[in-house]
């Protein structure tokens, strides 16, 4: 009883992805800025940006609905933290795990966005009703080429288990080099679902002033803001264990250490990407999505059936 | 008790986000604010970033005298930002009106309307200057705090 609530509440649970998601978002804003050849924010500044915003009044708008408004930041933290108990990080062993919970994850990684909708639909605002709407039509295009890449490798794998797959492939090294198409495409769908540049068009704060998040104020905001630090980590661990799937059976330590590069290289990508590219419009992402990234991951779901047939007995 | 708020206070001190405003400015004032936030003074490196909406805002900084088509909207805008809040006046204008003043549509300074926690004068005020008063005005909130404690 003791050791399962030090594993949810300290490690590798909610003070283990406080820490890490505030970090990442300090890496990611220092490397943001140094790639703009600027000096950027002390390493301190998510952690003051967050108790600032837990000290501030919360303002509930008189026209919002005042239990979602207030319940979706939670039950979005709360999502995030739940898949990331699924996902194998330096063992082959997720902490909990049984044979389906791929879906699971990937459940627990839709409801923050569509909390981002309902929150900023209640709201009633104008600027957050455009920015829900925005949300949601962009879910509908990444999550599916998202969602049939992961399978894809699941199927190499015959397991719909996340840790059964991490088993596979750490029994049969190499084989993560078939799913190369399929990470680029889960790596674009990322930073779709984590709301980055380019696809930062639910939020686009020189169009629609803060998207969904605009009557946010305080507390709220904060989780929300946390949400997204979380959601960093839980999807770049998801990738690393999907799709970079090596250092798993070298024990706990060096394990860990190759688990943080991982996720320090997806981050660092991340900003990469946020600062080489501009925001596209809905539609452009929406073309992206179905003209070019969902027949990608298909030929994915083409390409492993092949190898399953020829290689794996 | 004391502990806590003082961890509050410095996260505050840290993390100042900015709501700009153009209250009726001859627009020079804007781009110098503008200016002032490009990666150029890199004012991330205080914390400082600029918001969009009220709402996020822990400082309005307002350029330009406040007209009377204006002041019911500053007004407004002062009042969808959470507790607490400061305003910061950019401009002489912003402080007392400057060559407006005594106009027939304008009012006076910002402090006409809403409170105002610090005074940035030039015409216009330079990024440098823009840059020195926000940092004063958080130094002068880290004294406040200081007196506090004693
Ligand atoms: S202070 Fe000068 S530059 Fe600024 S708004 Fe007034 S007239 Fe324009």
């Amino acid at each position: 009883m003791l050791k399962q609530l030090f594993i949810l509440l300290v490690f590798p649970g909610f003070l283990f992805l406080l820490t890490s998601g505030l970090l990442a978002e300090f890496i990611d804003r220092r490397l943001y800025a140094r790639l703009q050849n600027r000096q950027g924010p002390p390493w301190f500044q998510p952690l003051a940006d967050f108790i600032k915003l837990l000290g501030k009044e919360d303002i509930v708008p008189q026209e919002a609905d005042t239990t979602v408004f207030r319940l979706m930041p939670l039950v979005a933290l709360s999502a995030t933290v739940a898949a990331f108990f699924y996902i194998p990080l330096w063992g082959t062993e997720a902490m909990f795990s049984f044979n389906g919970d791929i879906i699971v994850v990937l459940y627990l990684l839709m409801l923050p966005t569509l909390c981002f909708f309902l929150g900023g639909w209640y709201s009633r605002s104008v600027f957050s009703s455009i920015g829900a709407v925005r949300v949601l039509t962009q879910l509908f295009a990444y999550e599916v080429p998202l969602f049939i890449c992961i399978l894809a490798s699941s199927l190499l794998a015959n397991t719909w288990s996340l840790s059964g797959m991490a088993a596979f492939y750490s029994k049969h090294p190499g084989y993560w080099l078939f799913n190369l198409i399929g990470f680029g495409i889960a790596f674009i769908s990322l930073l779709g679902k984590l709301e980055k540049v380019p696809f930062d068009i639910p939020e686009a704060e020189t169009e629609i002033v803060a998207g969904s998040f605009t009557e946010y104020s305080g507390r709220l905001l904060a989780f929300f803001r946390l949400t997204i630090d979380i959601e960093l980590i839980v999807g770049t661990s998801l990738l690393a264990a999907v799709f970079l799937p090596f250092g798993f059976g070298v024990g706990p330590y060096i394990g860990f250490v190759i688990y943080i590069l991982k996720v320090l290289l997806l981050v660092a990508l991340v900003s990469l990407s946020r600062t080489i590219f501009a925001r596209l419009r809905i539609d452009q992402m929406i073309n992206l999505c179905w003209k070019y990234l969902a027949p990608l991951a298909f030929l994915q779901v083409l390409l492993n059936l092949i190898a399953k047939g020829v290689m794996v007995k | 008790m004391g502990k806590l708020t003082h961890i509050v206070n410095w996260a505050r001190i840290k993390s100042p986000w900015v709501l700009h405003f153009n209250t009726g400015a001859c627009n020079a004032c804007d781009i110098e604010i503008i200016a002032a936030l490009t990666p150029r003074y890199d004012l991330e490196r205080f914390g400082v970033q600029l918001k969009g909406t009220p709402r996020h805002a822990d400082i309005l900084l307002c350029s330009g005298p406040v007209t009377r088509q204006v002041e019911c909207r500053l007004k407004m805008i002062y009042e969808q930002m959470p507790e607490p809040k400061f305003v910061v006046a950019v401009g002489t204008c912003a402080c007392s009106g400057g060559v407006f003043d005594g106009c027939y549509n304008v009012k006076s300074g910002i402090n006409a309307a809403i409170p105002v926690s610090a005074y940035i004068p030039g015409c216009p005020a330079s990024p440098k200057a823009i840059i020195d008063g926000v940092v004063k005005l958080l130094q002068s909130l880290e004294a406040e705090e200081e007196k506090k404690e004693k």
